[in-house]
This record gives structure tokens, C-alpha cells and sequence, in this order.
């Protein structure tokens, strides 16, 4: 059945459980059985983040529910059941219960109008890339997923190296240096115990797994996560990770990691060495060749700990796709709010000039150098960068504490965040038809 | 594209260059530079430099640029010619010897050095320069040799010092960063600030080691004064105040009075009852040193300071002394005596108090004295002497006076008159604290119906005296015999103090919740549920607590108790990370 098909059938009716919701009791006490739950992701929604991990559990249920793009903020449509209606209640999440002519007419407005209504089939498995000691610095997915109560498993260079992400749909990466130079932190907080316990970590990672260098290690975590991507997962990176996979990838054999990192100093000629054909998203770049500068090329646009060069924030507009031909960048940007303000990160924005042709920009600052977030494919799968590292703490420093997202409830950036989260659910599908 | 484009500057400058001044082809230069345009900025600079070639502006500029295009060999030449016409340039001098450094003849740098020092042989200058220029080049173990030279050639020992520390921070021993700047501040005091700011970054596990250096026995004063500062900004006041109290003999006077209440004002950031009461002996020190005037308002901020830190022992000196002194002001004595009776109304010398508010008598404004009548009627409704509070309000009619009369009515058990007072004393009456406990049993007196109760009000006397078992108690007994109605906002607020007591009485206050939840409706029942649910947190029973917590959202979803239990679920569940 052709994906618009399957929405016609779910149009002419309600949606209809599957026999995993009936088995797992969901609808068996449903008083509401000819009805849908609206969960709206406008301004009446009352936690705009938990709604994703509503909607989540009930495609993990294995009921067929619906993401209906560019509609009230890109709302929910599920079947109606006391256990979502009670999962809903718990986490404070609004839903409205529908009737069957009302579905009707929503469907009416969204085929009138910029809007589409794509099923979501089945929970992504999850892998988020965390390093084994515990740093000083939240990660914004991490913080999403636990608050969205979207189960997540850890995973890092050995289960990388080990093949193990085929077991995963979605991948995600955050603050890693995968230039292998510890973020160069060591030039602004020297003598730390984090920083000496990232280097051991990664120093025996890289022992362990047979590597001289951890540069060359993570050359190799990079080559994994590609090949992950390219056999059909899905990679969503923030922050450093963004941009040094990609200089990881286009400097395999070549040395761009300076004396402190693989006891050796960069590449003199290495700019002119790379292959960008090998990375997903940046092409062109210049390697900082300074190791004195906390820069690692002139991809971010920003650069927030090279004071000289460093960038003020401005605020980032999401685009409008047409969500009937261009539904897997809709889903990216559904949001109540069109325009969101910045948020530094070691790697906070990237340059136009830097970006590969076939990219999609998903945000960018009107009239700045720079864009935020962008999407791509590579063979099967697609990655989707965002930067900044929390978008709830603008100027975040290690050692701050964590956000508290139950403060931040209809944070617009971390929504951003969450539809990641949700998309294979719906690529899937697309995939398929 | 980039390099026509710069083609075409550099020709148009070269057509008008003879007609433009050097000022302004240097404005260009910048104009350029600014653009990115980095070749044009360097014509530019070069035009000027060719009418005037010891222009400082133009020659930095190129500097500046010349590297951005790979070019920088060509700035020697104008940087040696530059040297050679104003000999006595020291600017001149330091580019030449960052050209040489930049373009690796180490030769030429160390020659140019050497005729320098010559010239001027007390100079640092020299030295400072070179290294400079190689830290600029990374050549961080040149630099420190550098500099360790200098230190040698010039003989003096705090010479170079600040470089030298900078270095070490920069490679991340603190320990002898702190010892460099320890000769600086010794050397030039005005350094002081600089070295606590810098210093202050030390990381954690260094900042042992950098105090042991800056308040060892023999160290300057003022490198122990920075020391003294460092501590007090890592919230150690107390060693603070001993780094610094050793000071206190180092002349110059004036000096260490200035020091003195600059470590008194930075304490007095510190919020901390230490930090107040370091504050309060810095100060007290300062007025022993500064001429009477000034003393007399130091020692009433000392003994403030004591207070905040609730140091009775070091307040009550400071205020007699102010309070008795014939030659302070008459206002600033009275406020000593007022502080004084203050002070005895917090310790619970509540006679004493009363004996010296009717010793101020006139001297104090009618609003101090009346003010300090209801402190002393709150005082003594918590000590239990209720017919003496009564008195201590004579003649009071402001809305405080009227929410104490109310809780000396509620302590006797008049439940109506409580009610009544509390009512018309509204919401403006006292702090925000007393606000929040008079709405609080407003909440719990509108659910009583009865007229009188003797025992809820010697219940609700003892919570206030602190006497938590005595309140239990009594509480317990109050619930079996107010009327069916209020009965459960009794048992809740027994079963919150039997949680609070903890220990063998959580069983009790699990039972007295469990009750409550069953009975309460939905007015008490929701708070009863969260309450059992904090308690099961408490006992390491996140899935009881879960279990409540769900209950109570689902059950009582229009309860405005609802948005914090979620939260409590959230946290039980662990979705909110910790801080």
C-alpha cells in the first residue's frame, strides 16, 4: 500500500490498533473506542517535550499513530485508550479527544492546506555515543530523551569498533572530538581531573583496541559511524561532533591532530591532503593549524573559545518545506515557534561556504555567514547536524549544572531535538513506499 | 577572483597613493584589513611606509597582515630600516625583534637583544619583548629561558616575574605560578589584584598548593594578602582571616587599614555565617587603625556583621562598646541599644529585652520601639507567655499587632478570634515567613469547625516552641477530638510532623497518611498522598512513591498540588538529573 493510500484509509475512518495494542491491553478497557486523542503540539499543548515520549510509547505499543505535519504545530493523532489517556494525564500532557467527523474534518484542512498527515509504524532503537567516565557536561539529547522517558542505550569506541550499531535505528553523537585532541581543552582548563581522566580513557580505549594513537582510534569510530549510516541508520550529532567527524573522515591518513594528541604535529600541507568526498556533510575547510587556538577549522562560524575570532549569538529561523513533497525536512523543523534564539556550543553554527551542495539547511540566521541545522543522505541512511550544545543554556560551561527540562517544557530547540528522535518511525515508511 | 580584486586596490593606490597623506592610506590599510582584503591592506601600508618609513601604525599593520598571505619575509627589510633611522625606538626595536623570532633567525634576535640590553642594562624590556615574541611563535621553553635570563642580566629578583607566572599557568603549574606572582606583588603591590584574579582560576586540585606558597612562614605581606583573597573567593573565610590577620604588623599603617576593609567588604559577599563574621573582625581591626569618626560606624558594622553571623559573643562587645562611647553620635548610640535589645530578644534574655525597650524609651522613634514591642511579644507568644505578650501590645493597633493578638488567641484555643485576627490582618502583616505560616493555618482553621479547642492550640504552641514530640502528642490527641470534619487536617499535620521526626515515628506517619487518604476528600487528601509519597522517597521506596504520586495525579487532576507532584514523579523516576 502506496504511504498517501494508507492515510486516505486512516482518513475515511479512526485509527485502527493493531493486534500488539489489543495484546498488550491498551484499548481493552477503551471506553472511547470510536473515537482518536488529538495530542496538539500548539500553544495549548502543556509540555511540548513529554508529548514525544507519549507518542513514542504508543508506537513502541505497536499502535499505528500518526505525525500530522505543519497541523497545529505538527500535532499527534492516536487512537483513543485509557492507558494513553492515563499516560497522558501522568506526564502532564494534553490530549483532546476527537470524534470521527472531526478527524474527518482535520484531515480536510490538512489536505487544503501546507500539511500532511504521515503514520508512524515503529519506535526507533537508540544508541546515544557516550564516553565511559563521566564528564562535566550534560548532553542535551540525553537530558531530552531521559525527561521524555524514550529509552536510550549507551554506547562508545569499543561497541563502535565491535560492528555493534547495526542494532540501532538512530544513532546519536554530541560533544565528542573526533580529531582526537580532547576538544583542545587542555588549553582553557589545564590540570583538570576530567580532562586527565578523558585522556586515560581514551588512551586505553585505544590501546585496548589495538590503535597507536586515540586520533587514529576515532579516524576509526568516524569510519564506523559512516558505514552505520550509510547501510540505513540514522545519525543526528550536535555540537563538536558535527564538525570533527567530518574532519575526521576527510583526513583518514592524514595527520591533523596536534604534538599533544599522537606526539607528532599537524600536517603542514594537510589542508590540501583532505578528501571531503568522504565526509557527510563539509567540504573545503581549513584546518586550524594553530594546537594554541581552541579552534578546530573554519566550519563553525562562531568559534566561542577563540576570542579574537568569536561570534555573537543571534537567533536561528526555521525553514517552511511543502510538507507533501518534502516530509522528512518538515518533520525536522515541526515547531510552535519559527524562530529560536542561538545557543553557543564548541562547534555553534557552519558556514555557508562550507557546506556540500546536496545539504539541506534546516535553519539559518537571516544574513549571517552561517547556518544551524542541515540534513543530508548518504547511501541508505541520513544524518542531521544541529549546533549549539544546549538550547536551553545559551552560554553553557563545563561544570554548570544540568538543565532541568520540567523547567523548559515547551523548549522549541529541544523539540527540535525530539523530532529527530521520532523521524525514522515515519522514515520507514517512506522508505518502504 | 580574491587576487584581481586586491590588483585593482593596489593599483588605484598606487595611482592616488602620492596624493593621499600617510594617515590616510594607513586608514585604508584598516579599512581593508577589516574587509579581509589582507593584500590591499598591505599596499596600503606599504604606501605609507615608503613616505614615512619609521610610521609605527603602518609597519604594525603590516605585521599584521603580511603572515594572512604568506608574505611576511617582506616586512624585514622595513622593520631593519625602521630600527636603523630611530635607533632609540623602542617600539621599532620590539617589531624588528618579533620579525626576526617569526622568521626563524634566532641569530639576528639574540644579537639585537644583546645590543639592546647594552643600551639600557636596568631594562627588563629586552627580555620581555623576546619572549613575547617566541610564546607567539609557541616556543614556550625559549620563552622561559628568555626570561630566566633576564632575571639574571637585570639582578633583580622580582624582575620579570608576571611573564614568568603567566608561562607557568599556561602549562599548568600553578604552584610556581603562584610562587612568580608572590615576588610580583612583593616587588609592586598594585599587582595584587591582578594576581588573585588570575590565580583564582588555579583548579581545585591545585589551589592547595598555591595557598602553601602565597601564606608560607616568610612570605611578603601583600603575597599572603592575595592569598587571604584567594581564600575568601573559594568560600574558606575562616583560613582567610588567619592568612590575613598575620599581616596585620606590616607597616605601612594606612596600608593595612585600606587592606583591611577591602577584605571586609569581600567577606561580606560571602553569605555564610563565617564569611559575616570574618567580616565583622576585619572591620573591628580597621576601626582600632582609622581616626574616631570613621571608627564609631566601623565598629556598629563589625557588630552588625556579628549579628548576621549570629556570633552573640563577639556582637553584644562591639555594641556595648558603641552604645557607651561619649564621643559617638547620640543616633548611632541609640541604634547600639536597639541592636543590643534585639540581640537579647533572639537569645531568649526576653526580660532583660523588655528592661532595656523601656529604657530607650523616648530616645528611640515611636516606630522602633513599637517595633521592637512586637518582636517582643512574638518572642514571648513562642516562649509560651502568652498574658505577657498580651501586655507587651498595649495600645498597638497595627496589622502586626493584630496577627500577633491572633496567634496568642489560637495558642489559647479560641479558634474563632484566631480566625478573625488572621483574616484582618490580611496579607501584608510581617515577613514573608510569617505571611506563609499565617495562611497556612488559616487553611487548617477554615477546615475546623469547631469554636474551641484547647488541645489543637497547645499542639500548634509546642510545633511553634520546637517541642515536635510534645506537638505530636498533643495533635494526636486534638484529631480524636475536634469534630468529624476537621479531623483529618489534624491527623495530616500530626503525620507531617511524625515524618519529620523520622526514625521509629515513620510508621506512625505512614499510617496517619494512609488515613487521611482514604477519609480527607479531596481538599487534604492530595496533600496527604504527596506527603506519604516524600516519605516513601525518603525510605528508599521510589515505587511506592510512584504508585502515590500517580494515584494523586490521576485521581485529584485539578488539585493545585498537582504540577509538583509531577515533579516529584519525574524526580522519583529519575528523568530530572540531578544538581
Amino acid at each position: 500500500m502506496k504511504r498517501r493510500d494508507f492515510v486516505r484509509t486512516l482518513g475515511a475512518g479512526v485509527v485502527l490498533p493493531s493486534v500488539g495494542a489489543f495484546r498488550l491491553g491498551l484499548f481493552a478497557s477503551s471506553p472511547h473506542s470510536d473515537t482518536s486523542l488529538l495530542v496538539p503540539m500548539d500553544d495549548a499543548q502543556t509540555d511540548h517535550l513529554k508529548a514525544y515520549g507519549i507518542v513514542y510509547r504508543v508506537v513502541q505499543a505497536g499502535i499505528k499513530s500518526e505525525w500530522l505535519l505543519n497541523y497545529r504545530g505538527g500535532s499527534f493523532l492516536l487512537p483513543d485508550g485509557d492507558a494513553i489517556r492515563r499516560d497522558a494525564a501522568l506526564n502532564g500532557v494534553a490530549v483532546e479527544a476527537v470524534d470521527p467527523s472531526r478527524v474527518t474534518a482535520i484531515r480536510g484542512e490538512i489536505e487544503a492546506s501546507n500539511a500532511d498527515a504521515v503514520p508512524l509504524e515503529k519506535s526507533p532503537k537508540i544508541a546515544v555515543y557516550v564516553p565511559p567516565n563521566d564528564p562535566p557536561w550534560d548532553d542535551a539529547v540525553t537530558m531530552a530523551l531521559q525527561y521524555a522517558g524514550i529509552p536510550f542505550d549507551k554506547v562508545w569506541d569499543p561497541e563502535v569498533i565491535g560492528g555493534a550499531l547495526h542494532r540501532y535505528d538512530w544513532m546519536h553523537l554530541h560533544h565528542e572530538d573526533f580529531t582526537g585532541q580532547y576538544s583542545k581543552f587542555y588549553l582553557i582548563y589545564p590540570g583538570s581531573g576530567w580532562l586527565r581522566d578523558m585522556v586515560q580513557f581514551n588512551q586505553a580505549a585505544a590501546k585496548q583496541l589495538g590503535f597507536t594513537t586515540v586520533p587514529d582510534l576515532k579516524k576509526a569510530v568516524a569510519r564506523g559511524i559512516r558505514d552505520y549510516v550509510s547501510n540505513g541508520g540514522f545519525l543526528f550529532a550536535m555540537c563538536t561532533a558535527t564538525e570533527t567527524i567530518d574532519l575526521a573522515l576527510a583526513a583518514h591518513g592524514v595527520d591533523i591532530a596536534a604534538a599533544f594528541a599522537d606526539g607528532s604535529p599537524i600536517d603542514p600541507d594537510c589542508d590540501a591532503k583532505l578528501d571531503w568526498s568522504q565526509a557527510f556533510a563539509f567540504t573545503g575547510a581549513h584546518v586550524e593549524p594553530d594546537p594554541g587556538v581552541a579552534s578546530f577549522s573554519d566550519i563553525d562560524g562562531h568559534q566561542v573559545n577563540a576570542p579574537t575570532r568569536r561570534q555573537p549569538l543571534g537567533a536561528f529561523k526555521l525553514f517552511n518545506f511543502s510538507a507533501k513533497i518534502d516530509p522528512v525536512p518538515t518533520m525536522l523543523v515541526q515547531s510552535h515557534r519559527d524562530v529560536i534564539p542561538d545557543f553557543y556550543g564548541l562547534t555553534t553554527s557552519f558556514m555557508r561556504t562550507r557546506l556540500k551542495p546536496a545539504d539541506t539547511i534546516l535553519a539559518d540566521e537571516e544574513g549571517a555567514p552561517w547556518v544551524k541545522y542541515i540534513h543530508g543522505e548518504l547511501g541508505k541512511g541520513t544524518w542531521t547536524f544541529f549546533g549549539g550544545h544546549d538550547p536551553e543554556d545559551a552560554q553553557h560551561e563545563i561544570g554548570d549544572p544540568p538543565t532541568d527540562l520540567s523547567l523548559h517544557p515547551h523548549s522549541p530547540g529541544y523539540r527540535l531535538i525530539l523530532n529527530n528522535v521520532l523521524f525514522p518511525a515515519a522514515k520507514k515508511k517512506e522508505l518502504k513506499t | 577572483m580574491r587576487r584581481s580584486r586586491s590588483a585593482l586596490v593596489a593599483a588605484a593606490l598606487i595611482a592616488f597613493g602620492p596624493r593621499l597623506a600617510p594617515a590616510q592610506s594607513v586608514g585604508a590599510g584598516f579599512n581593508l584589513e577589516r574587509q579581509g582584503n589582507y593584500a590591499g591592506a598591505a599596499d596600503a601600508y606599504r604606501l605609507t611606509v615608503a613616505s614615512d618609513p619609521t610610521n609605527l601604525s603602518a609597519l604594525l599593520g603590516l605585521e599584521r597582515v603580511l603572515p594572512q598571505i604568506g608574505r611576511q619575509g617582506e616586512l624585514l627589510g622595513l622593520a631593519q630600516r625602521a630600527a636603523r633611522m630611530d635607533s632609540t625606538n623602542v617600539d621599532l626595536r620590539a617589531l624588528l625583534l618579533r620579525t626576526y623570532v617569526a622568521l626563524g633567525e634566532g641569530d639576528s634576535a639574540d644579537a639585537l637583544v644583546k645590543r639592546w640590553a647594552a643600551a639600557s642594562p636596568t631594562s627588563e624590556a629586552p627580555y620581555r619583548e623576546w619572549a613575547i615574541a617566541l610564546e607567539d611563535q609557541s616556543d614556550l621553553i625559549g620563552a622561559r629561558r628568555v626570561l630566566l635570563l633576564g632575571r639574571t642580566k637585570v639582578g633583580r629578583p622580582g624582575v620579570l616575574a608576571i611573564e614568568l607566572a603567566e608561562l607557568d599557568e599556561r602549562s599548568a603549574d600553578w604552584e610556581d605560578a603562584a610562587r612568580e606572582w608572590a615576588l610580583a606583588v612583593a616587588a609592586d603591590r598594585r599587582q595584587s589584584a591582578a594576581a588573585a584574579s588570575v590565580l583564582d582560576r588555579a583548579p581545585l586540585e591545585q589551589r592547595e598548593a598555591v595557598i602553601k606558597v602565597l601564606t608560607a612562614e616568610g612570605a611578603p605581606a601583600a603575597a599572603r594578602r592575595v592569598g587571604a583573597t584567594l581564600l575568601l573567593g573559594w568560600h574558606r573565610p575562616d583560613q582567610a582571616w588567619t592568612a590575613f590577620a598575620g599581616t596585620l604588623d606590616a607597616p605601612p599603617v594606612s596600608e593595612t587599614a585600606y587592606a583591611l576593609r577591602e577584605f571586609a567588604d569581600r567577606a561580606g559577599a560571602e553569605p555564610t555565617r563565617q564569611g559575616q563574621r570574618v567580616r565583622g573582625l576585619a572591620l573591628d581591626r580597621f576601626a582600632a587603625l582609622v581616626p574616631p569618626e570613621l571608627a564609631v560606624r566601623a565598629r556598629m558594622d563589625a557588630a552588625q556583621a556579628f549579628l548576621n553571623a549570629r556570633d552573640v559573643a563577639e556582637a553584644r562587645p562591639a555594641l556595648a562598646k558603641v552604645a557607651g562611647d561619649s564621643t559617638a553620635p547620640a543616633g548611632i548610640r541609640i541604634e547600639a541599644r536597639e541592636a543590643v535589645a534585639r540581640l537579647e530578644i533572639e537569645s531568649g534574655a526576653l526580660d532583660s529585652a523588655a528592661a532595656m525597650i523601656a529604657a530607650l524609651g523616648e530616645a528611640a522613634g515611636a516606630g522602633v520601639r513599637e517595633e521592637l514591642s512586637r518582636a517582643l511579644a512574638r518572642a514571648l507568644v513562642n516562649a509560651g507567655a502568652l498574658d505577657r505578650a498580651e501586655a507587651s501590645l498595649a495600645g498597638d493597633s497595627s496589622v502586626d499587632a493584630m496577627a500577633t493578638r491572633g496567634w496568642i488567641a489560637l495558642y489559647r484555643g479560641d479558634l474563632v478570634t484566631a480566625r478573625r485576627l488572621f483574616r484582618d490582618a490580611g496579607p501584608y502583616a510581617g515577613s514573608r515567613e510569617e505571611v506563609t505560616d499565617r495562611v497556612s493555618t488559616i487553611a487548617l482553621l477554615y477546615q475546623v469547625s469547631d469554636a474551641k479547642s484547647a488541645r489543637l492550640g497547645a499542639g500548634l504552641l509546642a510545633l511553634a516552641r520546637g517541642d515536635s514530640a510534645a506537638a505530636l502528642d498533643t495533635l494526636l490527641r486534638a484529631a480524636a477530638e475536634v469534630d468529624s470534619a476537621g479531623r483529618p487536617v489534624v491527623r495530616l499535620l500530626a503525620g507531617q510532623v511524625a515524618a519529620a521526626l523520622g526514625g521509629g515515628r515513620d510508621s506512625l506517619a505512614g499510617a496517619l497518611f494512609a488515613s487521611v487518604v482514604r477519609s480527607g476528600g479531596n481538599s487534604v487528601a492530595p496533600a496527604a498522598e504527596l506527603a506519604w509519597a516524600r516519605l516513601l522517597v525518603r525510605q528508599g521506596d521510589a515505587a511506592g512513591a510512584v504508585t502515590h504520586l500517580e494515584h494523586l495525579v490521576l485521581t485529584y487532576p485539578d488539585s493545585a498540588l498537582v504540577p509538583e507532584a509531577r515533579r516529584e514523579l519525574d524526580r522519583a523516576k529519575g528523568a530530572i538529573p540531578k544538581s
